[in-house]
């Protein structure tokens, strides 16, 4: 193990639970617990069940001051003054080339102090990129990621595992809401989101907290689950990951990311450079698909349209429920709908079909997307 | 760790069970327990020729594709096609329902350990 990775507070938790240890955007993390992936995976899945994942790593940006909202609405795509207390929205950092810098969530605690949750692999960049711009705006930008451990409970039974530890009525927080609250005693940001698909709860809590609150709900009965589950519960909702469906190199009119950005809302960086790859039309189309015959279409491998290459492979897996190979692909915009579909493995071409995401049944709100 | 004594090992973690000409080979309790669940195995046809030490069959777990070697030189003359509809064998019974293929060996063969020698290289 690379010296140099950084751990989260729970890091000797997962030695000692046996994990298989693996680096993952600079930090040392469990991609699986000794029972493997497939069962963490149906513990999260299953009903009656729930799993626990620690992802620490990922980065915490408190903005907070006279100028939040205006400085918010110029740096992310997502309409920020749609929010009102306690509401999370799904939104994103755009260069003024209109490329991803990052996805992010956004939570407004009030109008003028807001949380962001970024991906850990952009967390340093992302917050010179706030920092930078925010200096022509009355606000402050503070990098809390260190000092903060991010747990996501997710599952059939995540509330009632988790209803006994806050001292908040979970019920009340609805889909894409949060409540900041008591946690075992330690106030903490607790919300009704995740990447999973299923219903669930993302923790924010100080690192002295992880420990207590890591113990006590897998005490309750929650299935620990590492990066490999966790990519295959996101890939089955059809979520776009960093530096697969979405990065630098794509606008969100490729991504399929429009419905986060708020052409309406005045300026935002990035904005002109996405009117005008709206105008002149996607560079290529980001497509669902499933194989028709055996297989595992996995990350670059070639998608071809009537025997020709068209594009390539962003995340797939093999889905236990769909029970075939699944995954998410770019492709020349001309094949989004049309065009014999198959995905090159091995030197074969697997027959494919176009499909929708989710790739299987979601347990959110259907009527409220991610 | 299992190791049965009445095999030979690659140095790739393929097992090898020789009775005559005919070689019975899957992958070992260390490379199946390395690889987490399978959930994907690629057969050879029926019939190919394969090559000792070249890729002949692909085990795929949840997160890793992994070529599996031939032991031995010569035509393959049966495959597990339960693998097809339950690969998870691999994972559970690797000696036994979880075989991969059967060769009609023409002499050729990478180098094989004894149970032993294949112990010690784990060790390594």
């Amino acid at each position: 193990m690379t010296p140099s990775l950084k751990q989260t507070t729970l890091y000797q938790r997962h030695v000692a639970a046996g994990a298989k240890i693996v680096p993952f955007a600079g930090y040392a993390m469990p991609v699986q617990y000794p029972t493997g992936a497939l069962k963490e995976y149906h513990a999260t899945r299953g009903d009656g069940h729930a799993g626990l994942f620690d992802i620490a790593h990922m980065g915490q940006v408190r903005v907070r001051g006279a100028d939040a909202l205006p400085f918010l609405q110029r740096v992310t795509t997502n309409d920020v003054g749609k929010l009102v207390d306690g509401q999370v929205q799904y939104s994103a950092l755009l260069n003024e080339s209109g490329g991803f810098i990052d996805d992010i969530t956004t939570y407004r605690i009030a109008a003028d102090h807001y949380y962001l949750c970024v991906n850990a692999a952009n967390r340093d960049r992302d917050v010179a990129h706030l920092q930078a711009e925010a200096a022509d705006f009355a606000v402050e930008v503070r990098d809390e990621s260190d000092a903060t451990t991010l747990l996501a409970l997710q599952g059939d039974a995540a509330q009632a595992l988790l209803q006994p530890l806050v001292e908040t009525r979970l019920t009340t927080i609805g889909y894409y809401r949060f409540a900041e609250c008591g946690l075992m005693g330690e106030s903490a940001i607790i919300s009704r989101t995740g990447y999973t698909g299923e219903d669930g709860f993302e923790l924010y809590l100080p690192n002295s907290h992880a420990e207590q609150v890591w113990d006590a709900l897998l005490k309750g009965g929650a299935t620990p689950v590492g990066l490999a589950a966790r990519d295959m519960l996101r890939t089955e909702m059809g979520y776009a990951l960093y530096g697969h469906e979405i990065s630098e190199q794509v606008t969100p009119v490729e991504a399929k990311l429009m419905w986060i950005t708020c052409m309406e809302k005045g300026d935002f960086i990035g904005r002109e450079a996405v009117a005008a790859r709206k105008s002149e039309g996607r560079r290529q189309a980001l497509i669902a698909l499933k194989l028709t015959g055996r297989g595992i279409p996995r990350e670059h491998y070639p998608v071809l349209v009537d025997g020709q290459r068209s594009g390539s492979v962003t995340s797939g897996l093999y889905s236990p429920l769909a029970e075939r190979g699944v995954a998410l692909a770019y492709v020349r915009p001309e094949h989004a709908n049309a065009g014999a579909l198959a995905v090159e493995i091995r030197g074969k071409a697997i027959p494919a079909l176009r499909t929708t995401t989710p790739f299987v049944r979601s347990r959110v709100n259907p009527a409220q997307k991610r | 760790m299992s190791i049965p004594s009445d095999l030979l090992y690659t140095k790739e973690h393929e097992w090898v069970r020789e009775e005559g000409d005919v070689a019975t080979c899957g992958i070992s309790e260390h490379a199946q327990e390395a690889l987490g669940d399978i959930v994907f195995v690629e057969l050879p046809e029926v019939g190919a020729a394969v090559e000792a030490g070249k890729p002949f069959a692909v085990v795929e777990s949840v997160k890793a594709v992994s070529d599996v070697y031939a032991p031995v030189s010569g035509e393959v003359i049966e495959t597990n096609s339960q693998l097809e509809s339950s690969p998870e064998l691999v994972n559970t019974d690797c000696y036994g329902e979880g075989w991969i293929a059967k060769i009609r060996g023409s002499g050729g063969r990478t180098e094989l350990l004894d149970a032993a020698a294949y112990a010690t290289f784990l060790e390594e």
